[in-house]
């Protein structure tokens, strides 16, 4: 075995090396194993129509996190699928209200001038937000390295405001200001952001975003014209993020840096939208026959008599082989997804990264408490969930 | 310092290299480990840690590396084994050390709970949700229904365009026909009632005592029966406050239905088609009703109510053949025809206007006279 191939063990020695050492962030991660869990994952979703979603998120990230090695020693996720559970229950529970709310509130403002209550949307956008934030919260108090924990400081509501207003000015610019707006909120997260009592923070500058990316938003309109060309776009459009957004992230003295090409994603981003197109049409292909094949059976019938109960009884069938086909479809969609977007862009991701001064990293002390999953649980509730 | 070279000292098997974090802090120690009555953690010849089999547990390691924890232990002290035969040894000292796993009867667990809460959500849905708006329905005080009225007013006059047919001699004959039909359905003043002035055949009913009859339906009218038949199934609407009941229904099952398929990827779809099934069903029987008092009222005013439904098919055409009942919010058309002809009998009431009052009445949309 090698793991003494990299050992800082006198840590406060300056090492009188010609460079600093370069140290890679490499994934060990089976590839089968991943998909037999998004299938397995898929199968059971359908059985308990959706509620395993808990369960393959934390195995999915349990997987990504246990073979994602740094410095030779990989990481771990510690959250479990009944945190996940309990905090969707609080949040649902939270949420009734709040949508009792919106609800009356809407009526006032309907009543003051009609559709006058759209602005209220933007309540969920906020709200959105701040449970992206506890989100994120959970999930880094769920991640380990080395036996200490990452954590977060900071309030969700302060992040939430400040997502807004950039929200709002990006809007208002057409999205010119989107780098700035990500390098704030990064800032701002990466701030709060703590590896046991090492400070992270985020040195991306919007402007750097901006003269790699800003000959994407001039060719926006070409590809919404010539829709094709979007997934090439979009896919470059990613690639420059993620590289800006690793190599701005700092712990400390420790550095990361991405070399991730322009062109790395977009193989990626066009398998997904093979495997679409092809699951549609196998999906449609299964609807077509599904149709005829009931509409074979109730044709006649209904031709001699206008007996309206009959043809609602023959419709039953092909409404319920419609939906077990639709959420086949969606599962299979979703496997995909999290195949190539999730796993595949992982590794790659992983690939293109490497760690600089980790040394500085060598005697962290513990800090910091894992978070509730209050927030995985808001935005499950609102669809905003990321991972 | 862990050449795994063997010291033999004679009962435990030979040292063995692993790594230990503390969970105190992140400093990695390459340790030996001596298997005596507990496991013993050493770096140099210190003991850093001693941890009792039975405590050892299994964490998520990447594959050819045993990662474990311990129960007494911080939280997060992670003891790394590399070696193969080591690991081995280590978990067959541990019986325990997969019992946090869930296995088969975890996951067999998590879909019995699911069924269960499924059978449970749709049985709410199915009969729950309609006991609890029938329920709730005469709870809701009325100024609130005017509320809402009120709000639906505003929505409708924005979409449709709010102009009110009113010419006088046609507005006189549509407040008889309305006062006739109202005391005939033993509902009080406070129904306002207007015609709009919209191409569409439509009339409509809306919380808090509104009815709405649009110019393309008295367009499409032959007699004032026809109309007389529209205007009670409206009154009966409101009478049995269907808006009310609809407004806790919808929302009782969209937020059911929605809780059920949480967020299976693109599950909207199938969210908004299960829902409109539901709710279909559940508007078809409220038509139905609406239907059955609009027949009691015209029977009372000694007419037929045969005419109403003449006048629908006359607007809908036969509906059977296009599209999906199941998915329909009111009755087909010819089988609601089908039940009012079934009712239909001889007048033995006055005729609800004269035929001058039912001409002023199909122009009351016209330029003023």
């Amino acid at each position: 075995m090698n793991q003494m191939s990299r050992t800082p063990l006198e840590p406060p020695s300056p090492p009188p090396l010609p460079a600093p050492p370069l140290v890679p962030v490499s994934f060990s991660g089976d590839r089968g194993e991943f998909f037999g869990l998004l299938r397995r994952g898929a199968g059971l979703e359908l059985v308990t129509v959706g509620f395993y979603r808990f369960w393959l998120a934390t195995d999915m990230r349990r997987h990504l996190w246990s073979n994602t090695q740094i410095d030779g020693d990989a990481a771990e996720y510690t959250g479990r699928a009944k945190e996940l559970l309990v905090g969707f229950l609080f949040a649902l529970a939270i949420l009734m209200p709040v949508y009792l709310a919106y609800f009356l509130a809407g009526l006032e403002a309907e009543r003051y001038r009609a559709f006058a209550s759209f602005p209220l949307v933007a309540f969920f956008y906020v709200f959105g937000q701040f449970a992206i934030y506890r989100a994120r919260r959970y999930r880094l108090t769920r991640t380990v390295w080395r036996g200490v924990r990452f954590w977060m400081s900071g309030s969700g509501w302060a992040y939430a405001g400040r997502a807004t207003l950039w929200g709002l000015l990006t809007a208002v610019t057409l999205g010119l200001a989107l780098p700035w707006r990500e390098a704030a909120l990064e800032r701002y997260k990466m701030r709060h952001s703590w590896y046991g009592d090492l400070q992270g923070s985020f040195e991306g500058q919007g402007w750097e975003f901006f003269k790699r990316g800003w000959w994407l938003w001039l060719l926006a309109p070409v590809a919404i014209v010539v829709f094709p060309l979007a997934p090439f776009f979009y896919a470059a459009f990613k690639a420059v993020q993620w590289r800006w957004w690793l190599s701005g992230i700092r712990f400390g003295g420790v550095r990361l840096e991405s070399t991730l090409r322009r062109g790395a994603l977009v193989g990626l981003y066009w398998k997904v939208i093979g495997w679409f197109v092809l699951l549609s049409a196998a999906a449609g292909i299964y609807f077509a026959v599904c149709a005829s094949v009931i509409g074979s059976m109730n044709g006649a019938p209904s031709q001699a008599s206008a007996f309206a109960p009959q043809a609602l009884l023959n419709s039953i069938p092909l409404l319920v082989m419609s939906g077990i086909g639709y959420l086949v479809l969606a599962l299979a969609l979703g496997v995909v997804t999290r195949l190539y977007l999730m796993r595949d862009l992982w590794v790659r991701l992983l690939a293109s990264t490497t760690v600089h001064d980790i040394e500085a990293a060598a005697n962290v002390s513990s800090r910091g408490t894992p978070a509730s999953a209050l927030g995985e649980g808001f935005a499950d509730g609102l669809d905003v969930a990321g991972f | 310092m862990d050449s795994g070279s063997g010291h033999n000292i004679a009962p435990p098997p030979p040292n063995a290299s692993a790594v230990y974090f503390d969970g105190l802090s992140n400093r990695r120690h390459a340790v030996s480990l001596a298997f005596k009555d507990r496991l013993e953690i050493r770096e140099d010849e210190r003991t850093l840690a001693a941890w009792s089999y039975a405590d050892i547990r299994r964490a998520d390691s990447p594959s050819g590396i045993l990662r474990v924890t311990c129960l007494a232990a911080p939280a997060l002290a992670r003891l790394e084994v590399r070696d193969a035969a080591t690991a081995t040894e280590l978990i067959s000292r541990c019986i325990q050390m997969d019992e946090h796993l869930p296995g088969r009867r975890g996951v067999a667990a998590i879909v019995g709970w699911s069924l269960a809460a499924t059978i449970s959500i749709v049985a709410v849905v199915l009969f729950g949700v309609p006991l609890a708006a029938d329920r709730l329905t005469p709870l809701v005080p009325q100024s609130l229904e005017r509320r809402l009225g009120d709000v639906a007013d505003a929505q409708v006059k924005t979409v449709f365009g709010g102009k009110i047919c009113d010419n006088a001699p046609g507005q006189a004959a549509f407040v008889k026909l309305v006062n006739a039909v109202r005391e005939s359905a033993g509902l009080d003043t406070s129904v306002q009632s207007a015609v709009l002035s919209n191409p569409i055949p439509n009339a409509f009913a809306l919380p808090g005592g509104k009815v709405y009859v649009f110019d393309g339906l008295l367009a499409k009218a032959d007699n004032s029966d026809e109309i007389a038949g529209i205007l009670a199934h409206e009154l009966g609407h409101l009478k049995h406050r269907d808006s009310t009941r609809n407004l806790i229904y919808n929302g009782g099952t969209s937020f059911l239905v929605g809780l059920l398929f949480g967020d299976i990827t693109g599950s909207g779809a199938l969210i908004f088609a299960s829902r409109s099934l539901l709710t279909a069903s559940y508007s078809r029987e409220a038509e139905q009703n609406a239907d059955t008092f609009s027949i009691d009222v015209m029977h009372r005013l000694g007419r037929s109510p045969k005419p109403m439904g003449e006048l629908m098919f006359r607007v809908t055409g036969k509906e059977g053949d296009r599209s999906l009942s199941i998915l329909a919010s009111h009755p087909l058309t010819e089988d609601r025809l089908a039940r009012m002809s079934k009712e239909d009998r001889p007048p033995s009431g006055p005729p609800l206007l004269t035929p001058a009052e039912w001409a002023s009445l199909k122009a009351i949309c016209s330029a003023k006279n």
